[in-house]
């Protein structure tokens, strides 16, 4: 039974429909981004093209512009609404560059080693070890923050870049460990197994000859634990007070005087645009890496 | 036996390692993992329980070792009640709306004519803004004032302006959920295409036959097909539900009073006014809970990871 020309154009509308919803919230916060303040607060109802576009926000929260210098070139009107808030975010960009790299760096080392043994040799207990890590991912963060913070001002890493990386490395760990695991189950033992025939160690046919053949499912991986790490909010809201990442400093523009959406908006474009590029470089492993490996495309 | 030969076997026998820590042993791969999460995974909770059992003596200034009087306390504490109530509520309903509304976005995508391609590749944009942004987006959307949301409920009558979606108590929550709708239903899309991609073709080809309809080969093939998908999908989907914190926080901390407070922003806002061992309390209790009901979830439905 071929479905007709007409309900199958039906479909097509109705598809686009729905995928064109899904992306107004991302195109109207985009848009917002470039609005002029007036536009933004208009009270009438919403402006969708009748503005004239500005990088005034960009400008801020990027180029270290302050807002007293675009309130003069404005000739002496306020500028936003907000108080004296530091809205350069160069420094935020550079913090939150620096935790999801590091934390992806040492989740995927400590990954990687696990899940190969986890994937190919045989250990009493296997899978309680396997749903100890998972457990790991059940965790409520409120629960980990709050002994974090007491165990990092007695090692001195209270409000440092590494303490962060930990704190993230810990939440990335049960994705990255079994995501790889299941990249590693893909390979057949038999390779191995021949190699180790021919004279080489453990490590030796790890390193040569398995690890190479899943370096796609690594960087899948990594690029998985440095979103997360990217777009992580809790750990980096309570465990850091001078290191802010981009998604608890974007929060920090909501105000007591007012909400600077023009600044939030513009930051919160910069944060969301890397994770696009990412998004699309782990297409094909996407499903298998948010159901942490049990299911695959 | 040749000179190379025994030097080489007189070296073995010098340097030797215990075979644990050999290279074919599981045990030196695991260790880096396994003391990572010692460390910061099993110490930090035994800590946090241990605070649990403390109270802060604010004349002498120290923590006093108090039993269970902390989790005596969360029992009787409404507040906690009430947190648990929106927790739930919020964790159904988003599951139910998003498992309803993934599988059928996911039938309506699920097409290998052009196009498709990039329509499913656009759906999964959503998963990647930071949660925070999401609801900032959300909340932008539906301001009282200027939100564009706002502005079309008033239009159609649905809301009206004096009482805002996020500021009035009836529907705070919505408001919410609207957020975690937008952002998760994709992942749920996701899930359910790759499912529905593996379907096999002939048992459809043979209920065509038989004349079932579409309403029955969904029924009966379909959904029975898609069951340990759809699992795996309820039980991570469940777990970030209830644990939930990011949105409430950004879009009403918890308000309008506590209709939209959660077991994690309770604990949260607990953490902030300083009360550790009563926060650190609420977070093992949550914790507890998604424990519990995850273990028995996998068991009954035999995930396996």
């Amino acid at each position: 039974m071929e479905p007709s020309h007409a309900s199958r154009t039906l479909r097509d509308i109705v598809a686009v429909l729905v995928v064109a919803i899904f992306m107004f919230p991302i195109l109207w916060w985009g848009l917002n981004s470039i609005k002029p303040y007036s536009a933004i607060f208009d009270k009438d109802g919403p402006v969708y093209l009748d503005f004239e576009p500005t990088l005034d926000n960009y400008r801020v929260t990027m180029m270290g512009v302050s807002r007293v210098e675009l309130a003069i070139q404005d000739g002496g009107g306020t500028y936003g609404a907000g108080g004296a808030s530091s809205y350069d975010s160069r420094q935020t960009i550079l913090d939150s560059i620096i935790v999801s790299v590091g934390s992806t760096i040492i989740s995927v080392f400590l990954a990687t080693l696990a899940a190969y043994a986890l994937s190919r040799m045989a250990m009493r207990g296997k899978q309680h070890f396997i749903f100890w890590v998972l457990s790991q991912r059940f965790m409520p963060p409120i629960a980990i923050v709050i002994p974090l913070l007491f165990m990092f001002r007695d090692m001195g890493l209270r409000d440092t870049h590494f303490g962060l990386i930990l704190a993230h490395v810990l939440i990335n760990l049960p994705l990255a460990v079994l995501l790889l695991k299941s990249f590693f189950d893909d390979v057949p033992k038999d390779v191995d197994e021949a190699a180790m025939i021919d004279g080489a160690t453990r490590w030796q046919s790890f390193r040569r000859v398995v690890l190479p053949m899943v370096r796609g499912g690594v960087a899948a991986t990594a690029v998985l634990c440095f979103i997360f790490s990217w777009t992580e909010f809790m750990l980096s809201l309570y465990l850091t007070t001078s290191i802010r990442t981009l998604p608890v400093k974007i929060t920090t523009f909501v105000t007591s005087t007012g909400t600077e959406w023009g600044f939030i908006t513009a930051l919160g474009t910069t944060a969301i645009l890397p994770a696009f590029v990412f998004i699309l470089l782990v297409q094909r492993h996407l499903v298998r890496g948010l159901t942490l490996g049990s299911l695959k495309e | 036996m040749s000179d190379i030969a025994t030097v080489a076997a007189a070296t073995e026998r010098r340097f030797r390692m215990p075979r644990f820590l050999s290279s074919e042993h599981p045990f030196p791969w695991l260790l880096p993992l396994i003391s990572m999460l010692i460390v910061f995974g099993i110490y930090p909770l035994l800590y946090a329980f241990w605070m649990s059992l403390h109270q802060r003596n604010r004349i002498k200034r120290v923590d006093e070792f108090v039993w269970f009087k902390n989790w005596g306390t969360a029992f009787g504490d409404d507040r906690v009640w009430n947190a648990f109530q929106v927790t739930m509520t919020y964790t159904l309903s988003a599951l139910v709306i998003q498992l309803a509304l993934g599988l059928a976005i996911a039938m309506l995508l699920d097409s290998d004519r052009k196009g498709y391609g990039i329509l499913r590749g656009l759906m999964t944009l959503p998963l990647v803004v930071p949660p925070a942004v999401a609801g900032m987006m959300f909340l932008l959307m539906e301001d009282g004032s200027f939100g564009v949301l706002s502005h079309y409920l008033y239009a159609f009558g649905l809301l009206s302006p004096e009482r805002p979606i996020l500021a009035t108590g009836s529907t705070a929550l919505m408001g919410v959920l609207l957020a975690d709708i937008w952002q998760w239903t994709p992942f749920m899309v996701l899930i359910m295409l790759a499912g529905l991609r593996a379907l096999p073709k002939e048992p459809f080809e043979a209920a065509a036959i038989d004349g079932a309809n579409s309403w029955q080969m969904f029924r009966r093939l379909t959904l029975p097909m898609l069951s340990k998908v759809i699992a795996v999908a309820v039980l991570i989907r469940g777990v970030d539900l209830f644990r939930i914190f990011d949105y409430v926080y950004v879009m009403t901390s918890g308000g309008p009073g506590t209709v939209t407070e959660t077991m994690s922003a309770y604990a949260g806002r607990i953490f902030m006014t300083g009360n550790f061992p009563y926060a650190a309390t609420l977070a093992l209790l949550t914790l507890l809970i998604i424990f519990v009901v995850a273990n028995i979830f996998i068991q009954v439905f035999k995930v396996r990871f």
